[in-house]
């Protein structure tokens, strides 16, 4: 996974011949041009009024109209939805870590017949279709009375992220010395103190990969909170856009400025954390 | 695994291996096999809302799976399944492996701009991608202001056409997700030794000597993956669909689970058939966890 090893540095790139290459060239070329070309254009248009963008939806605005986003913002009440937002991603991230680093300690540190059961069930849950289950946890949610309350989100976030969760944990916990454990138990520590003390701060890499694949998830996901909650003021920022765009479908100068507004976070957290996003991305597929 | 030491007795461990153990276990079930236990009974039932625990409902056998199969909508939402399949695996999986396959050989330059810039809708909320498109294909948007430099007078009616509206809904699936399998493609390419790849080159291979019976062969397993990744994905793909076009015109671009979502909250809710689809899809899920294990078996493990 280590993305620093370059084969074959010295390689100069003619090497397939100039056609096929000048191909590759405009495809790739073509797919960015596909990437940037709706995101400038929907930047561009936040800064046009609805009339100018019903009659120029395609060049640059005339006048620049910066009244979008405080529009849209207080409109959508994006301060709440950013709340919102921060609070179900970080609580469920930090929650997903520890519960998950906890059962793959043990997992992979302490001898016991349950373990091939219970890690098999998580494993399962890595490849299982957990969209499918949507109808049936509203139910349960609503049976005990945890719609429209922020725990009734955190609790399936926190619970679907444990099977990839666990998967890592476990693979890098195993991959640590047997011996660390041993000698911090002949000097006498608890299990517990090995966990808080030991194994947590040797298990940042993993920690890290962890975080950041459940973060974009988490903060990205609309199917189960849509469902789950419908109260406004605990609603995320996916289903805030996705009520404005509904509320008003025809006022599309706010509704660019809000696109753009639930757009900035995420591309800008991958654009600063890009090469850990992507190891963790193929981390994950390697079981999933 | 730890050798009990002279401090430590087996109950102990046994108490620590639960304590960290049951917090992820309880939750876990709580959230899965218990609402799947949940959806297996409320399938078999004529339950039309209320409370659960009156009991208010009666059993009316495999009734609720006869009528998902005669429904001509769920029909609709299978075969849409089935073309974001094909699209993944016949569209983005070629693509992410080429373009994996230019940056990683270095046949291009940029190779890190390219990854960054076809992964990047990836990382947007699946609803802004949606809602963006959406506005983008509309009779007002731009697709008809720039095809009408050619083409004077043509409109975009592709998302008010049923027979063609999941054309635009495919191609945004296409942009969004080949960059999941070129990181994907190129996490595995990355993990060649150089020196295989020298031999290869000191034998007088050609570069497409070196993909076909170098390269390729020992990528048979990742591949695999990609396909169950581009199945598993058809069916999560609820997101953007509900925010691109909301299963219309006409219900003609829904999926399983958008179907699923309909049938319980849109009009008189019908829970029962509602868990009826959604066992259809977990059985789909398990039919493809058996069918990868198999492939994996054959293959000989995926590394």
């Amino acid at each position: 996974m280590n993305n620093t090893a370059t084969p074959q540095v010295k390689k100069r790139p003619e090497e397939i011949g100039i056609l096929p290459q000048t191909i590759m060239y405009l495809i790739l070329f073509g797919f960015t041009i596909l990437t940037l070309y709706p995101l400038i254009w929907m930047v561009i248009n936040s800064f046009k009024t609805t009339q100018e963008f019903l009659m120029n939806p395609l060049g640059l605005p005339n006048r620049w109209f910066f009244k979008n986003y405080p529009l849209a913002w207080r409109l959508a009440n994006f301060s709440t939805l950013f709340l919102n937002s921060i609070l179900y991603t970080g609580i469920s991230t930090i929650g997903i870590i520890f519960f998950s680093l906890a059962a793959a300690f043990a997992f992979a540190k302490i001898k016991s017949k349950a373990t091939s059961f219970l890690y098999g069930g998580f494993l399962i849950g890595i490849l299982f279709t957990i969209e499918s289950l949507m109808i049936p946890l509203y139910l349960m949610s609503f049976t005990l009375g945890l719609t429209d309350t922020r725990i009734g989100v955190l609790i399936p976030y926190i619970g679907l992220g444990l099977p990839i969760g666990i998967y890592l944990c476990t693979e890098f916990i195993k991959s640590l010395p047997d011996s660390v454990v041993e000698a911090a138990r002949i000097d006498g520590a608890s299990y517990f103190k090995i966990f808080l003390y030991i194994i947590i701060p040797m298990a940042k890499p993993v920690i890290a990969t962890v975080a950041i694949m459940n973060a974009l998830g988490i903060w990205n996901e609309f199917m189960l909170i849509n469902i789950l909650v419908s109260r406004s003021d605990l609603l995320s920022l996916p289903v805030g856009i996705m009520k404005f765009s509904g509320a008003l479908a025809s006022d599309y100068g706010k509704q660019f400025a809000a696109l753009v507004i639930g757009t900035v976070p995420t591309v800008s957290f991958y654009l600063v954390l890009r090469n850990r996003i992507t190891q963790g991305v193929a981390a994950g597929a390697t079981k999933g | 695994m730890v050798k009990p030491s002279r401090h430590s007795t087996k109950s102990e461990e046994r108490r620590a291996y639960w304590l960290l153990v049951l917090p992820a276990v309880v939750i876990y079930w709580a959230v899965t096999a218990f609402p799947l236990f949940f959806s297996i009974i409320l399938s078999l039932t004529n339950y039309s809302g209320g409370p659960i625990f009156a009991f208010d409902f009666k059993f009316v056998g495999l009734n609720n799976y006869i009528r998902m199969f005669k429904d001509p909508y769920f029909w609709i939402s299978l075969k849409n399944n089935a073309y974001i399949i094909l699209v993944s695996v016949f569209g983005q999986i070629p693509l992410g492996f080429i373009f994996a396959y230019a940056i990683f050989r270095k046949l291009v330059r940029f190779g890190d701009f390219f990854q960054t810039m076809i992964y990047l809708p990836a990382v947007i909320s699946p609803i802004v991608v949606g809602i963006l498109w959406q506005t983008f294909f509309s009779p007002y948007g731009p697709l008809t202001k720039i095809v009408q430099h050619f083409k004077p007078g043509w409109r975009s009616t592709f998302l008010l056409d049923p027979k063609r509206a999941i054309i635009p809904v495919l191609f945004v699936i296409l942009w969004m997700y080949t960059g999941t399998y070129l990181i994907i493609f190129l996490a595995n390419l990355q993990k060649f030794e150089p020196s295989i790849l020298e031999a290869a080159k000191i034998d007088g291979a050609t570069e497409f000597q070196t993909l076909w019976y170098v390269i390729l062969p020992a990528l048979s397993g990742v591949i695999v993956t990609t396909v169950i990744l581009a199945i598993s994905g058809s069916l999560k793909s609820f997101n953007l669909i509900f925010a691109m076009t909301g299963g219309n015109p006409a219900r003609r671009t829904s999926v399983l689970a958008l179907y699923m979502y309909d049938t319980a909250f849109r009009g008189a809710p019908n829970y029962p058939m509602a868990s009826a689809i959604s066992m259809f899809i977990v059985m789909l899920s398990i039919i493809l966890i058996i069918f990868t294990k198999a492939v994996e078996n054959r293959y000989g493990g995926r590394e």
